[in-house]
């Protein structure tokens, strides 16, 4: 890698990046139907009840709020941390990290009850509610991202580098912890209502979101032909391996700490044990899946090039994550809220009992929409800025990690 | 001041549901939105199990955690107590329905009527378009306590004044007061019975009294 790094817009027009953004495009405009639809006829065409409130488009829309904070650490480790090696990445990191939240709160605002009301939100501010402390975070990560973006894009705004660093790596860090804290603060339910879960979202943040940038930086790469070497992606499969693992380290500690909460036993055995759909997510997709396999790519066997195990570990930890997200928004509401301690409560209108919930395919598109956008504007700001590194040294094809 | 509560004796209710029927006709919920129910418990062990009907909904809470978390103000708590809801302030993020211990909250997504296409008079009156997309719950028939109160009446006292779940209530189980007037017969009530609240532990404050005799 060369001491001085020289970026390239991406040539728009070309047959490859029109397939890609009428593709993108096509899943935006089917999302936005789907959008009209639940809107038009109301909550009621979805999978979401008054027991299941937030859906899969939450899923999706705490996914790419989550991984949007963590797309920033790449940045952050090249200019807090100092590592070279990664400062070539920073504006990459920046970039994406605003389009994955610009997708994630499209898809939250899009699944409000009244989306119409987005200028309630942004008018009236209840300072007691994290929800309201988190339409800040969101709208000053954005700003503060774009400023960072712009001492790294800008000779003359060079001092304000490592000022804009410091700012946008404790700004995502708060904003991480607030959206822990969405879940955190939920004292009512059994499945939430754990301080944990604020460092356990960053953790979370840190394995997303790097699992996304390596996908975007591999594919980006590989569409415009690019030369990326080995030690890049082997260092980032490795860097990916260590945030799964902290993930995996805080959601034991979380669900030992439940399982050690008198009264929380019932939810943990539902999540754990006999919860069905939520179950199988939990040991199947977010341990298996995003967590075990992903460790065993990062650090065991060297059946491929690091490239390939980057890009399939980091597919793991989406799909994982996902799932993890899944069990934690969908698997926690499920479960009934226990309004008598030591009773059995039943009534007409769901009461003690376990709650379904089956996505409609009105959810799957507006959830797969965010994913959309948030690609058409990473796609869009490397075709329109130089955000994106010429090369990233000579591949070798070796699967062994050259440092 | 004043404090407005509500007091369900559970040694008197059986479960009739007639409050829920006549919160349904007053409120005109669209089916599958229940303010005002009533739980099927049972308590005891074996041989001494015994089957106890419980009202509840909206507890009206000192601290209520849907205030807490509501983003956009739209959440109020009056000066009596009264926990509102300003439907057009609410955005339908649904966060107070997860926050609510009580299960009490409910949003309506369309517009639906108990019997078909076509609604009855009580809901061509009541169900209209602001409860849409939005938050809705037991308002302890707040627009009944200020009509009430402005015709010079006693919410608790004069039935116009007062919840129709308590007015309807056959047995007298249910009843509704200021709970800072030792004068009231909620007040005098809860001084005289033993009685617990709901989720108290988590000191959420509820205005919801459940009177209950251990060794009855």
């Amino acid at each position: 890698m060369s001491a001085i790094t020289s970026y390239t817009q991406v040539r728009p027009y070309t047959r490859g990046w029109l397939a890609l953004m009428a593709g993108l495009g096509a899943v935006i405009a089917v999302a936005l139907g789907a959008v009209w639809h639940m809107e038009h006829q109301g909550h009621w065409v979805t999978g979401m009840t008054n027991q299941v409130v937030w859906g899969l488009p939450h899923v999706f829309a705490v996914f790419l709020i989550v991984a949007a904070s963590g797309a920033l650490n790449v940045a952050s480790m090249g200019s807090v941390f100092g590592r070279v090696g990664y400062q070539p990445l920073g504006r990459l990191s920046a970039l994406l990290a605003v389009a994955l939240l610009a997708g994630g709160l499209a898809v939250l605002v899009l699944d409000l009850g009244r989306p119409d009301r987005l200028s309630v939100a942004m008018t009236h501010f209840n300072f007691k509610s994290i929800f309201a402390w988190n339409v800040i975070l969101y709208s000053g990560f954005m700003a503060v991202v774009a400023a960072y973006l712009w001492t790294m894009m800008d000779w003359r705004a060079k001092r304000f580098y490592k000022p804009a660093a410091l700012a946008a790596f404790g700004w995502r860090l708060i904003l991480t912890t607030g959206t822990g804290c969405i879940f955190g603060f939920l004292a009512a339910r059994e499945a939430y209502g754990a301080a944990v879960m604020a460092p356990l979202f960053i953790a979370m943040s840190f394995a997303y979101g790097l699992a996304a940038f390596i996908l975007v930086l591999s594919l980006s790469f590989k569409m415009t032909r690019r030369s990326m070497g080995d030690a890049l992606p082997a260092r980032l499969v490795r860097l990916l391996g260590l945030f799964v693992a902290a993930n995996l380290y805080f959601t034991a500690l979380h669900h030992v700490t439940q399982l050690y909460f008198a009264g929380r036993s019932g939810v943990e055995a539902f999540i754990l044990w006999n919860g069905g759909i939520h179950t199988a997510l939990f040991w199947g997709g977010q341990v298996g899946l995003g967590g075990i396999l992903p460790l065993a790519v990062a650090y065991g066997g060297c059946g491929h090039a690091p490239r390939k195990r980057a890009m399939m570990a980091s597919v793991m930890v989406v799909l994982g994550g996902l799932a993890q997200v899944w069990v934690i928004v969908i698997g926690g509401q499920a479960w009934p809220l226990d309004l008598f301690p030591g009773m059995e409560a039943s009534s007409t209108f769901a009461d003690g009992h376990v709650h379904d919930y089956a996505p409609s395919a009105w959810e799957v598109m507006l959830g797969l929409g965010g994913i959309a956008i948030a690609l058409v504007v990473t796609t869009l700001g490397i075709t329109a800025l130089r955000l994106l590194p010429a090369h990233l040294g000579e591949a070798t094809g070796s699967c062994r990690s050259p440092d | 001041m004043t404090r407005y509560a509500m007091v369900a004796d559970l040694r008197r209710c059986v479960g009739c549901q007639t409050c829920t029927v006549a919160c349904k006709e007053t409120n005109a919920t669209p089916p599958g939105v229940q303010w005002r129910r009533v739980l099927d418990m049972e308590a005891g062990e074996y041989p001494d199990v015994r089957r106890i009907f419980l009202p509840t909904g909206c507890q009206h809470c000192d601290e209520p955690p849907c205030l807490e978390v509501c983003p956009s103000t739209a959440t109020q708590k009056r000066a009596d107590g009264i926990v509102t809801i300003d439907y057009d302030l609410c955005i339908g993020c649904s966060y107070c329905a997860v926050a609510c211990p009580y299960e009490a909250r409910f949003k309506v997504d369309r517009t639906e009527y108990a019997y078909g296409a076509r609604p009855m008079s009580n809901e061509r009156h009541r169900l209209g378009d602001e409860k849409i997309g939005v938050a809705t719950k037991c308002t302890f028939c707040v627009d009944r306590i200020d009509a009430g109160l402005a015709a010079g009446k006693v919410p608790g006292a004069d039935p116009q004044a007062t919840p129709v779940c308590v007015n309807s209530c056959i047995s007298g189980a249910l009843r509704f007061g200021d709970m800072d007037d030792p004068d009231s017969a909620v007040s005098r009530l809860a001084a005289e019975n033993q009685w617990f609240r709901m989720h108290e532990d988590q000191g959420t404050g509820p205005g919801f009294y459940y009177l209950w005799d251990n060794g009855q």
